[in-house]
């Protein structure tokens, strides 16, 4: 196995939940931001005409390997102050809070999501027992190999744009996800998904997606945020127009788990082989092709298959 | 006047005696016209699926209460096992009802993912194909930039690495880096991770493509053996790959749908 793979697997392991990792061989440190180029600011990108390149059948070429540049998927909204406890960080403080980046929560403006009174209690459920799972629903499905779902994939690992006439697929660390641009109807309301049923279009150089059919099942981050069935979300992809950055701004509407709409911001940043692959996000090896311009490959995305039970780290620390 | 013309090239082509040969040409001008890309390579856009019987027996079969029965789609109907591989073969068998990858919902493998009977879908580019299988929703790239296989040759894929180049409209794919972990059907069927196998992908029609695959593998075959199979376009109105991630059922149910009780 080459080191490559075991790498890719390590990390997956490592970073699929950091519960009990004390326990194991010593974990990588994912919150370590220097390593991992992660930034404090959010820019802004507006939607405008899109003046670069295009394929074939028109839509603005963003293809490529894009990461998220500002935190895991520690905490939904204080990106930068991982996990509430944890223990796993106990000698490291995150800092007075204005010093990290701001909640992926854009609107409302208090960075909150607003959930219902017994939504909020499920959350902080979830939340008190993740780093003591007494109970198999307390384990974040993504250490299971589940896919890390809407919009949980895309504070996940880096992953890759593919894109195609009438279709963009991602493919991410943990899943992957077909956009269709071909304006066919949703699938019938009772088939409920992981990565939920995507229908796109463009506008200019945002890729406006509506995502329904979602399983509610997997959480937006460590701290157990999450949504209904009945969800939709409006996914807006805004590129910059020199095609190195692109904020993915969704509205996420349900009725019966939130108090009102609300809109999540996360800011994504294109990887070439300008920079140096890693293993989290820029996981990519250089092709054979001697005498070439280099050019990076994705390796094939293993999870399950190497995974133990409960996803080998995500088991109740010894008391 | 063009009619003419046409018929006295034919008298005089079949005074040269090479009469067949200019009615197979009449015949190749009349094949139907096969997708293309861009670039004038044939494009295997869409989503496919076999409709044989293979992945339960690659091998002729009468009916069982697990499996249909199949004539199989094994040139020569048998596969060239060595003495202990095809022991194992029959140890697999035996215990198939458990042992198979795919009850645990594991990446199917090259080439058993092509004749699964679950759609797979093709996407396409000059530099490569990306196949998606509903299966899993794994994602296996066939590359045709013409770059090599790695340098490293241990990195063990459950797809192993697939490198394709045209011969005419056949796309033909050089699979290698396997494991010695999926099998090849519902019967036992199994390689190691010596597996070596050549695909050849053509277009008989826009909706209909011949493929065939090629295996060898000196820890388990006393010979390479080729195996052959037929699949079809989904052109169902709206037809579209359903999300399977099979093996997230074992857990579905510590994760119900949050309502307010």
């Amino acid at each position: 196995m080459s080191a490559l793979t075991k790498s890719l697997i390590l990390s997956a392991l490592a970073f699929a939940s950091n519960v009990g990792s004390a326990q194991q061989t010593p974990a990588p440190q994912p919150q370590a931001a220097p390593g991992l180029r992660f930034e404090k600011t959010v820019p802004t990108i507006i939607s405008a005409p899109w003046q670069g390149q295009r394929i074939s059948d028109g839509q603005p070429e963003i293809q490529g390997h894009w990461s998220n540049t500002i935190a895991n998927h520690n905490n939904w909204t204080d990106p930068q102050g991982g996990v509430p406890d944890d223990r796993s960080r106990a000698n490291r403080q995150p800092g007075p809070r204005e010093q990290r980046a701001p909640s992926r929560v854009t609107d409302p403006a208090d960075g909150h999501v607003p959930f219902q009174p017994w939504a909020l209690a499920l959350q902080q459920e979830f939340l008190a027992h993740f780093p003591n799972p007494v109970k198999p629903q307390y384990i974040e499905p993504l250490a299971r190999c589940a896919p890390g779902g809407v919009p949980k994939s895309f504070i996940w690992h880096g992953y890759e744009i593919r894109q195609y006439p009438g279709y963009v697929l991602f493919l991410f660390d943990s899943g992957t996800r077909i956009v269709h641009l071909d304006g066919k109807p949703p699938l019938p309301e009772n088939i409920k998904l992981w990565n939920a049923d995507s229908r796109g279009r463009w506008e200019g150089n945002t890729l406006i997606v509506r995502v329904s059919n979602n399983n509610a099942k997997a959480r937006f981050g460590r701290t157990g945020e999450f949504a209904s069935e009945n969800v939709q979300i409006e996914e807006r992809f805004i590129f910059d127009n020199d095609g190195q950055r692109y904020n993915y701004v969704a509205t996420f509407t349900d009725p019966t788990v939130y108090t009102q709409p609300w809109t999540a911001t996360i800011p994504a940043r294109r990887y070439t082989l300008k920079q140096e692959p890693d293993e989290w996000h820029f996981a990519v090896a250089l092709a054979n092709a001697p005498g070439r311009e280099p050019l990076a490959e994705r390796y094939e995305r293993i999870c399950v298959e190497n995974n133990g039970g409960f996803g080998n780290v995500a088991v109740a620390p010894k008391q | 006047m063009s009619t003419s013309i046409g018929r006295t090239a034919f008298t005089y082509v079949c005074a040269l005696a090479v009469c067949s040969l200019t009615l197979t040409g009449f015949a190749s001008a009349a094949a139907p016209k096969i997708p293309r890309l861009p670039n004038g390579k044939p494009n295997f856009s869409g989503i496919w699926q076999t409709t044989s019987a293979a992945d339960f027996d690659l091998e002729p079969h009468s009916a069982r209460k697990d499996a249909p029965p199949g004539a199989g789609i094994v040139e020569g109907n048998i596969i060239p096992y060595l003495p202990d591989a095809l022991e194992q073969r029959k140890k697999n068998f035996e215990e198939r009802a458990t042992a198979d990858p795919r009850t645990k919902c594991w990446t199917l493998g090259v080439p058993r993912g092509i004749y699964y009977p679950e759609p797979f879908q093709i996407f396409q580019r000059d530099r490569d194909l990306t196949v998606v299988f509903q299966f899993g929703q794994s994602v296996r790239t066939i590359h045709t930039n013409g770059t090599l296989h790695p340098v490293e040759t241990d990195n063990e894929f459950w797809l192993g690495d697939s490198r394709g180049h045209w011969e005419g409209d056949t796309l033909v794919v050089d699979v290698t880096d396997f494991n010695n972990e999926t099998w090849l059907d519902r019967a036992g069927n199994f390689h190691s991770e010596k597996l070596h196998v050549i695909e050849r992908w053509k277009l008989l029609d826009a909706n209909t493509i011949d493929y065939q695959a090629t295996l060898e593998d000196s820890k388990v075959y006393s010979r390479p053996w080729t195996l052959s199979a037929i699949l079809h376009r989904h052109r169902e109105k709206h037809f579209q790959l359903i999300e399977n991630y099979c093996f997230a059922l074992d857990y579905d149910k510590y994760y119900p749908v949050p309502v307010n009780e």
